[in-house]
C-alpha cells in the first residue's frame, strides 16, 4: 500500500521544517549563504529553489533505493565513499565561491599577475557563475543532496523500513521515495529563509560585508573539506 | 594592503583552529564525558524508575555507527503492559525521529533492532530514550564507534 497522505509522510515533513531549522541551517547554511552572496546583486529566487529542487530530487531517489532494497545499511557502504567526495567538493566550492567574490587576494603580488589563486579558480570553476541559473543551480543541488547528514541518515533509515514492510519492490521505492520527499521539501523554508536573508545587496557598506564574508567562506570551505577527509 | 592580508590570514587561522580543535581541548571534551551515564561499549546499562529496574544493552560490541545493531531492555521489579520504545538522538542535537520498535521475548525481557548514525561533526556520544508506557522514561548517554 502506497504511503501518500499516510501520517508517517506528514511527520517526515513536520520533521523536515523543525530540524530544518535547527540542525540544517548548522550544516548546509554555508551552502546556501554561498550561493547567495555569489548571486551579490541578483535579487532572485531561482538559484535557491531550482538547488533545492536538485536537493530534494536527490533525497527521493535516495530514499527509493532504500525502500526497493529495504537495506539502510547496505546502500550507505555503497556510496560512503561518493559522500566523502562530495563533503571535500562542497567545500572545494564554498572556498572557490569566497576566493571569487573577494578583491583580497588579488592585491597579494604574486597572485595578480593572472595566474594567480583567483585566476585559477576563475578559470576552473567560473562557468557556474557565468551560467544561467536552470543550468548551474539544478545539478550542484543533486550532488550535495549527497552529502553525509544525521537527520538525512535519520530519514532513510525509516524509508528503508517502509521498504520493508512493502509487499513489492515498487510500493517499497516509491513509499521510501515519498518519505524523503517529504522531509526535504520540509526542510527547504528554513535553507531558502536563510539563503535570503543572506542577501546584502541594500547595505551601505556591503563591499566591506562582501569582503568579511569570502573570509569567513573561505575558512569554512576549508573546515568541510578536512571534515571530508576525516570522514 | 600587506597589513590587511596578514590580518586575513590571522582571522582565518584563527577560526580554522577554534572550528576543528575546540571540541577535542580539555573542558570541551570533559563537559561532553559529563553528559555520559552508561559504558555501553563494555557492558549493560542499569537506572531506575522508581522500583522499576530497567536494564539497557546494545549488541554487538563494539557498539558501531551505520551498522545494524540489537538493542535489549530487560524491566524488573513492575509489570510492563507495553513493550517499551527507543529513541535514537543525539543529546542537545534532533536528529529526526528515529525510533526502535521493541517485541517481547521473554517476560519483562524486550528486543529490537535498529541503527545508529554517524554524525559528520564527528561527535560520538548518543543518546537512547527508552519510553516505558505508564512507568516513564529513562536516557542512556554512551558512546559510539564510527
Amino acid at each position: 500500500m502506497h504511503i501518500f497522505g499516510d501520517k508517517l509522510t506528514w511527520v517526515f515533513l513536520t520533521t523536515g521544517f523543525t530540524v530544518g531549522f535547527g540542525h540544517c541551517i548548522g550544516m548546509c547554511g554555508p551552502i546556501v549563504i554561498s550561493i547567495s552572496l555569489n548571486l551579490k546583486d541578483k535579487n532572485t529566487i531561482w538559484p535557491h529553489v531550482l538547488y533545492h529542487a536538485g536537493r530534494v530530487t536527490t533525497y527521493s531517489l535516495l530514499g527509493g533505493i532504500m525502500g526497493m532494497t529495504g537495506s539502510f545499511v547496505m546502500v550507505t557502504s555503497e556510496i560512503a565513499l561518493i559522500q566523502k567526495g562530495v563533503l571535500i567538493f562542497a567545500g572545494v566550492l564554498i572556498v572557490f565561491m569566497g576566493v571569487l567574490m573577494s578583491p583580497w587576494l588579488n592585491s597579494v603580488p604574486c597572485l595578480n599577475d593572472g595566474t594567480g589563486v583567483q585566476a585559477f579558480f576563475s578559470k576552473t570553476f567560473g562557468w557556474m557563475v557565468r551560467l544561467k541559473p536552470t543550468l548551474a543551480y539544478f545539478p550542484l543541488g543533486l550532488i550535495l543532496g549527497l552529502l553525509p547528514c544525521g537527520p538525512v541518515y535519520t530519514t532513510l533509515i525509516t524509508s528503508a523500513r517502509a521498504g520493508m514492510e512493502a509487499p513489492d519492490i515498487y510500493t517499497g521505492f516509491i513509499n521510501g521515495m515519498v518519505l524523503m520527499f517529504a522531509f526535504g521539501l520540509g526542510a527547504m523554508p528554513a535553507l531558502v529563509i536563510v539563503g535570503r536573508m543572506a542577501k546584502i545587496g541594500g547595505f551601505k557598506h556591503r563591499q566591506i560585508i562582501y569582503k568579511a564574508a569570502s573570509i569567513i567562506m573561505v575558512a569554512v570551505g576549508i573546515y568541510f573539506i578536512i571534515k571530508g577527509i576525516r570522514y | 594592503m600587506q597589513i590587511r592580508i596578514k590580518i586575513i590570514l590571522c582571522l582565518n587561522g584563527l577560526f580554522l583552529f577554534f572550528m576543528l580543535f575546540l571540541p577535542n581541548v580539555p573542558f570541551a571534551s570533559e563537559k561532553n564525558n559529563q553528559l555520559v551515564n552508561c559504558d555501553i561499549q563494555n557492558q549493560a546499562c542499569v537506572q531506575t524508575i522508581s522500583e522499576a529496574v530497567i536494564f539497557f544493552d546494545i549488541q554487538p560490541k563494539p557498539v558501531k555507527a551505520m551498522s545494524d545493531l540489537t538493542f535489549e531492555v530487560k524491566v524488573k521489579n513492575v509489570s510492563v503492559s507495553k513493550p517499551p520504545m527507543i529513541d535514537l538522538n543525539m543529546p542537545g542535537m534532533k536528529m529526526g525521529k528515529n525510533t526502535v520498535k521493541m517485541k517481547m521475548t521473554a517476560k519483562g525481557a524486550y528486543q529490537g533492532t535498529g541503527i545508529i548514525v554517524r554524525c559528520p561533526s564527528g561527535k560520538t556520544i548518543w543518546q537512547a530514550t527508552v519510553d516505558l508506557p505508564e512507568i516513564g522514561s529513562v536516557n542512556y548517554i554512551f558512546n559510539v564507534v564510527y
